[in-house]
């Protein structure tokens, strides 16, 4: 029985393992109806096992988890009927044309007759595909294909949309056009939207964001509160010196956080960015010192590089 | 209805499909025309299967039977193809289910079956004694073969991940059930095991339903082909609706990966 007031998911220790792989440990997620939540992570940190598992299309090897107060296990067919899925390639049918790929999700999705056919030129006309509703599947560039796809996934109206890095792979035309059509979705019909992605500034506006690494949530909280223990600006430092630098800065008490990239790395700084610069620029080794605000990307590399690597299956 | 909806969805677009790739139904026809022409009208001069029969008229059921296997199990290839490019994923995930999906496949499957043995059987005044009573009873015949070959495929085509592995594995499988099924010759004196295949193969069954229906000798009774088709058909479809779960929740969990 579907509680009204449940979650749109609810994920209590979930995890699978492939074999002896854990590929997810024990994930815990909460989120709120009409939220947009990201899944972020490096490529293996068990984005898309998470989702497959919500999709009802994996079995999970411990925890549970629900849609709507449906579990995913125990009542699969009504958790599936409040979603709506994109994986990371476009499920487009070369041989049919959009239009017959439309009525075909429409189907699988139960509608029947009139109510097919309405989602369908809904569908064609919400997502701008009428000038290529005729057009088989392969004619259409990868960027259309994915507008398909999402016209696919919404044209039933699913409460949760469940998007797997839905914009690999597209130019930013058509990544802003995807972007726009999914908020225009959520501010009209409330819809709950749960996706993965590579683009960090793509999960800037999320209500919250996840981290995963190695199979494990590493961080949870909105953009703001992840980006917070930066401080007010990053110091980015390049080249052999930037880590003397970093140490320096910790002395003085100016460094919040240090983050290791490839060049060098970046320095959270609480305020005293004259400072900073200053000890940069006196110091060996330093190629480059730039000042900035602080980004997501900031905090995603802090939390998924610290995170201890993944764990055996029992 | 929504159960109803999402077959009808299945069926359409697999038909979609098949008569949008003419090349494949026409392979599917060319293949038989080429033993009834071709080959079995060159083993008329040395091939003795008696009871007055020309081995052109004895092959004809046999051809008949190549027609519909082939047809409805090499329609299940889009099964493969499904899962290869991720449209099997957001069918498993419909709120029907997999045994829903897995109804959708065989009827749409099992029309492209009946449809190429049509075709073949519209040869038959020009080969065996056919009225149209005789014509009702084959095309019962044909589409309870048909089923069952789309099942045949689909049971293969459920486990499999790449297009290639299903072309190899059904040319493996098909040739040889095929062979062993008396359509092109006779299996009455096959040895032991061979026997036993035979007698439990169900395209036997398949071949002595069109034997019947043309008034040639058979081996087993109307009672034994039907059960035995049906008795197929069931344990092929429980089968098959088991290894469509994605998860084969009923047999043990999955050995797979997810990247990300």
């Amino acid at each position: 029985m579907s509680d009204p007031g449940a979650p749109a998911v609810e994920a209590r220790g979930l995890g699978r393992d492939y074999g002896a792989t854990r590929a997810l440990d024990a994930l815990d997620l909460v989120v709120p109806r009409g939220a947009l939540v990201g899944l972020l992570g490096p490529n293996g940190a068990g984005k898309t096992t998470t989702m497959l598992l919500l999709a009802t299309l994996l079995a999970p090897t411990r925890g549970a988890a629900a849609l709507f107060g449906h579990d995913v296990v125990r009542a699969r067919r009504a958790a599936r009927r409040t979603l709506g899925l994109v994986f990371q390639e476009p499920s487009v049918d070369g041989v049919l044309t959009v239009r017959e790929n439309l009525r075909f999700a429409a189907r699988l999705a139960g509608l029947a007759g009139g109510a097919a056919r309405d989602a369908v030129a809904a569908a064609i006309a919400r997502m701008g595909l009428a000038d290529r509703a005729d057009q088989p599947g392969r004619a259409l560039s990868g960027g259309w294909r994915r507008l398909v796809d999402i016209a696919r996934a919404t044209l039933h109206r699913p409460a949760l949309l469940i998007l797997d890095e839905p914009t690999v792979g597209l130019d930013p035309e058509h990544r802003a056009r995807l972007w726009a059509f999914l908020d225009a979705e959520r501010r009209a019909h409330g819809t709950t939207i749960l996706f993965s992605t590579h683009y960090l500034a793509e999960a800037e506006p999320a209500d919250r964001v996840l981290f995963l690494a190695h199979g494990r949530a590493v961080a949870d909280g909105t953009p703001g509160t992840l980006v917070a223990p930066f401080g007010s600006a990053v110091l980015e430092l390049d080249g052999p010196g930037a880590h003397a630098v970093a140490d320096a800065l910790a002395a003085e008490g100016l460094a919040r956080e240090v983050v290791p990239t490839a060049a060098g790395c970046r320095v959270g700084l609480g305020g005293h960015r004259e400072r900073a610069l200053e000890l940069a620029g006196r110091a060996d080794g330093v190629t480059r010192a730039v000042v900035r605000a602080p980004t997501l990307e900031d905090a995603y590399f802090a939390r998924t590089q610290a995170a201890p690597g993944r764990g055996a299956a029992a | 209805m929504s159960t109803l909806a999402t077959i009808h969805g299945i069926v359409a677009r697999d038909l979609r499909r098949a008569t949008r790739q003419p090349s494949r139904l026409l392979g599917g026809i060319a293949r038989p025309f080429v033993w009834l022409l071709l080959v079995a009208a060159g083993f008329n001069r040395i091939a003795t299967v008696g009871a007055d029969l020309t081995y052109q008229q004895f092959a004809y059921p046999g051809v008949l039977v190549m027609a519909v296997l082939f047809g409805g199990a090499l329609t299940a290839i889009s099964t493969v193809y499904d899962r290869e490019f991720g449209m099997l994923r957001l069918m498993l995930a419909s709120p029907a289910g997999p045994a829903v999906v897995l109804a959708g496949r065989t009827i749409a499957a099992t029309a492209v079956g009946l449809l190429q043995g049509v075709i073949v059987l519209g040869a038959a005044p020009f080969v065996v004694h056919a009225g149209p009573g005789q014509l009702a009873r084959a095309l019962l015949a044909l589409a309870a073969g048909a089923l069952v070959s789309a099942l045949l495929g689909l049971l293969v085509a459920a486990r499999l991940r790449s297009v290639e592995n299903f072309a190899g594995v059904i040319n493996v499988l098909l040739f040889p059930l095929l062979f062993i099924s008396g359509a092109l010759y006779p299996t009455a004196h096959l040895p032991g095991p061979l026997g036993f295949v035979a007698r439990v193969n169900p395209l036997t069954h398949f071949v002595e339903l069109l034997r019947r229906t043309f008034g040639q000798p058979v081996e087993f009774s109307l009672a034994t082909n039907v059960a035995a088709l049906a008795a197929w058909a069931a344990a092929a479809f429980l089968l098959a609706a088991l290894l469509f779960d994605p998860e084969q929740r009923f047999i043990g969990p999955a050995r797979r990966g997810a990247r990300g």
